[in-house]
């Protein structure tokens, strides 16, 4: 319901001096990153026009505002820039001018006002471990996902850290960090993952929540319509991998012959991402186009993958010492079994008597 | 001396199992292909007659007293033991069906040689008790009368004089000094006298000198068969004993299978020295004397014939060519069979089958894998180099009532023998 003092989406862009066509462009593009019809355009900007500008709640937790980062300084001027102008920031500790109790001041009264229609945007992820280990206002931050998850519509996890624990839980995790969707069973939960994700993507899960309701979501609960992809499947240098062309070093004639990276540890043949196909900085290029292999940002616990630079399909925990000593160890008990077993063989030999043709005949009693 | 008992078999099993069996029995990927190398399996093709299961009491004892899983199966209780009960039903796998032939070594993918285990599994069931009774007979002739077929010197002494008196030919006894000394295999003596006739004609002709032994004239060893070592020792050592006190160069194995790979291959690993001899085949010896230009001969033969190679000629003992020169010499339309050289089928009745009154069925069926190679060529003659090749092909020829002549190799040599005295002759009338 459209209130006085709550303006739409397209009053608010218009506001700002973006363009109906500006807008519809953006819709074209929305659309067709989300893989939706031609013809889910115009319908797509309809929603949007109408949808009443949503109040959003940003909690950081366990996280580096990487995520942050990437949507304010993905390219200005930007109409993800500008979508996200539109929507009601109502908490977001780094952005907000707000600080000390006039900061959560703003969260409890925006809560209040808009109960159980809210967005919750998490970026980061949660300790179990000390409390103290991450805390709000002296809050913690599993005390106040809780609570502010209570009256939220939906929650997007935002980042790999809040959408699979990230950096903070790889081995050995010493907070304890979990994800949301470990915390939280009640709500619906996206996870837009990436360290960061890609600008686009967060805006246009926010749009397409925002026109449609909640997208598809893949098995890991990411968004089918950016996440459904292999990277390697997507990637432009897919034909050397097929040749079995591959940069052996980062610096050999393969490398400047942009030859798969697949041996200097892409992760792309295990990553689902839009990298590929949208890409970054205004569509310039993705990181395997500055050759260097996907490190796999958006898959869970892919810090733990052995290694940024391991290729994927070598195991990556056996060192070249483990073999060594395995090898070693090996030989040295094959040594005392052959000298065992030849003991056993000499003395079968020494007590073996020879066979008389007098003996052949044998009554066997069975 | 202690009877023959399970333990001592397991035990000589022990003493036999050595590294090559070892890395046979880890290397085995059960592909079955030894199965469809073996006529006894493919002419009857049940499950327990693939060459590999045949070792399974050998496998047993090697996995239970060599390999840690082995021993921590018996330490468990989890281990099958092997009994007189599991010997008793193998009997039948390592002697009725198995001729020793090699066929399924040669297609081991993994280079198993399964029939040298087979061989040494042999120790173990005669040390056990388990050996058919043809066998023991035969290895009791053989070791207490000189023969397996219990032909005695006098036997051999008369058809040595029909010999004499047929063809004018002295047939030499205990020349010492002379370049050859010929042993003939029992079967020879009774079957196929004309075999030593043959012989005696073209090395008289070739100018050779050579003898017969009075003290050991027979070449067969039924140890070998049987799977005896201590047995086979004995017996390899009386020709070798005869052959260094006649101090002649070379030993000819008859046209004997398992004779040859007794004398030329096991012998000196049983004695423990090289010989101060040669161990030659005859067709090797023949081969020779075609080489040397001292095998002329005259002739050929029209009819189609093909050649049946002996087991432990081609596959055992690598003698694949000579045959063949040889026939070229004598025979204008020479067919090979299928699978021949050392791929051919083995006859069905070697390796100690043929004097095993327990394998007569088996071994007629086995023949007939032998059968469809002949079926396909559809000859006139067959030409082997072994008797007891040749008895089995007569008999399987019989029983299936295929009327086919069965010729050994070297009296179709010396048929066609163009002899000396006549090209003396001939070159007098130039």
């Amino acid at each position: 319901m459209t209130q006085f003092n709550m303006p739409t989406v397209g009053e608010q862009l218009r506001e700002n001096g973006i363009s109906r066509r500006a807008f519809l462009k953006f819709c074209g593009l929305l659309a067709s990153s989300m893989a939706l019809a031609p013809s889910m355009i115009p319908k797509l900007a309809e929603a949007l026009e109408k949808a009443t500008r949503p109040s959003v709640i940003w909690l950081s937790f366990q996280e580096c505002t990487g995520c942050a980062e990437s949507i304010t300084r993905a390219h200005s001027p930007s109409l993800e820039g500008l979508i996200f102008d539109t929507i009601s920031l109502d908490y977001q500790h780094t952005l907000q001018a707000a600080a000390g109790e006039a900061a959560e001041q703003a969260r409890d009264e925006a809560m209040q006002a808009n109960y159980g229609k809210y967005v919750l945007i998490v970026d980061g992820s949660i300790p179990l471990g000390n409390a103290g280990y991450s805390t709000i206002a002296g809050v913690s931050n599993l005390d106040m996902l809780k609570q502010v998850a209570k009256g939220a519509a939906a929650i997007i996890a935002l980042g790999t850290c809040a959408a699979y624990g990230g950096l903070p839980q790889a081995n050995p995790n010493p907070t304890g960090a979990v994800a949301v969707a470990d915390i939280i069973k009640d709500k619906p939960i996206i996870n837009v993952p990436g360290c960061p994700p890609i600008p686009v993507v967060i805006t246009g899960v926010i749009a397409h929540f925002l026109a449609f309701g909640l997208p598809a979501l893949d098995h890991l609960g990411r968004p089918k319509a950016f996440y459904g992809q292999n990277i390697h499947d997507r990637c432009y240098r897919r034909p050397f991998y097929e040749r079995g062309l591959f940069a052996e070093t980062f610096d050999d004639e393969g490398a400047k012959q942009g030859w798969c990276l697949y041996k200097l540890g892409c992760k792309g043949p295990i990553t689902y991402n839009a990298c590929a196909t949208t890409k970054w900085n205004d569509g310039t290029s993705f990181p395997i186009e500055s050759g260097h292999g996907c490190i796999g940002c958006s898959e869970p616990g892919f810090w733990d993958f052995g290694g940024l630079y391991n290729p994927v399909s070598l195991p990556s925990s056996l060192s070249s010492q483990h073999v060594v000593f395995a090898t070693g160890i090996g030989v040295a008990a094959g040594v005392a079994i052959a000298a065992l077993n030849k003991q056993a063989k000499q003395q079968a030999k020494q007590t073996r008597e020879p066979v008389n043709v007098d003996q052949l005949n044998r009554e066997v009693q069975l | 001396m202690s009877e023959l008992s399970l333990e001592r078999g397991i035990n000589t099993l022990k003493a036999q199992i050595d590294a090559p069996i070892a890395s046979f029995f880890s290397s085995c990927v059960s592909c079955g292909m030894c199965a469809s190398a073996c006529s006894f399996y493919t002419e009857n093709p049940e499950p327990r007659y693939t060459p590999i299961y045949k070792l399974e009491p050998m496998r047993r004892v090697w996995e239970q007293n060599f390999t840690l899983l082995g021993k921590l199966k018996v330490k468990l209780g989890i281990a099958k033991p092997v009994t007189d009960e599991m010997l008793s039903q193998w009997q039948e796998l390592v002697y009725n069906t198995c001729s020793l032939c090699g066929r399924c070594s040669l297609i081991c993918p993994v280079g198993n040689d399964i029939t040298y285990m087979i061989r040494k599994l042999r120790e173990g069931m005669v040390a056990s008790g388990h050996v058919p009774e043809g066998l023991v007979g035969a290895s009791t002739r053989a070791v207490k009368i000189g023969s397996p077929m219990g032909i005695k010197l006098p036997a051999l002494q008369a058809q040595v004089k029909h010999i004499e008196k047929a063809t004018n030919m002295q047939v030499p006894f205990d020349l010492e000094g002379a370049e050859y000394l010929l042993m003939l295999s029992s079967m020879e003596i009774m079957n196929y006298p004309e075999y030593l006739e043959a012989v005696g004609k073209i090395l008289t002709n070739a100018g050779k000198t050579w003898t017969l032994s009075s003290e050991c004239f027979e070449a067969t060893n039924s140890g070998i068969q049987i799977g005896s070592s201590d047995i086979a020792k004995e017996l390899v050592s009386r020709v070798v004993n005869a052959a260094e006190k006649l101090k002649v160069k070379t030993v000819i194995s008859p046209e004997c299978g398992h004779a040859y790979t007794a004398l030329r291959w096991e012998g000196p690993n049983l004695i423990g020295r090289p010989y101060s001899f040669a161990a030659k085949h005859i067709v090797e010896v023949l081969d020779e004397l075609r080489e040397q230009g001292l095998l002329p001969t005259e002739g050929m033969e029209d009819a189609k014939l093909t050649f049946h190679d002996p087991c432990q000629l081609v596959r055992r003992g690598g003698v694949v060519q000579q045959p063949r020169n040889l026939l070229k010499l004598v025979a204008s339309n020479f067919v090979e069979m299928t699978d021949h050289g050392t791929l051919n089928w083995c006859c069905g009745a070697g390796g100690g089958v043929s004097a095993n009154e327990d394998a007569n069925e088996v071994k007629m069926k086995a023949f007939q894998r032998k059968k469809k190679q002949l079926d396909e060529l559809k000859v006139d003659t067959l030409v082997t180099a072994c008797a007891n090749c040749r008895i089995q092909l007569e008999e399987g020829l019989e029983e299936n009532q295929m009327d086919l002549p069965v010729v050994g190799l070297t009296e179709l040599i010396a048929e066609h023998l163009v002899e000396r005295n006549t090209i003396n002759e001939e070159s007098r009338h130039d």
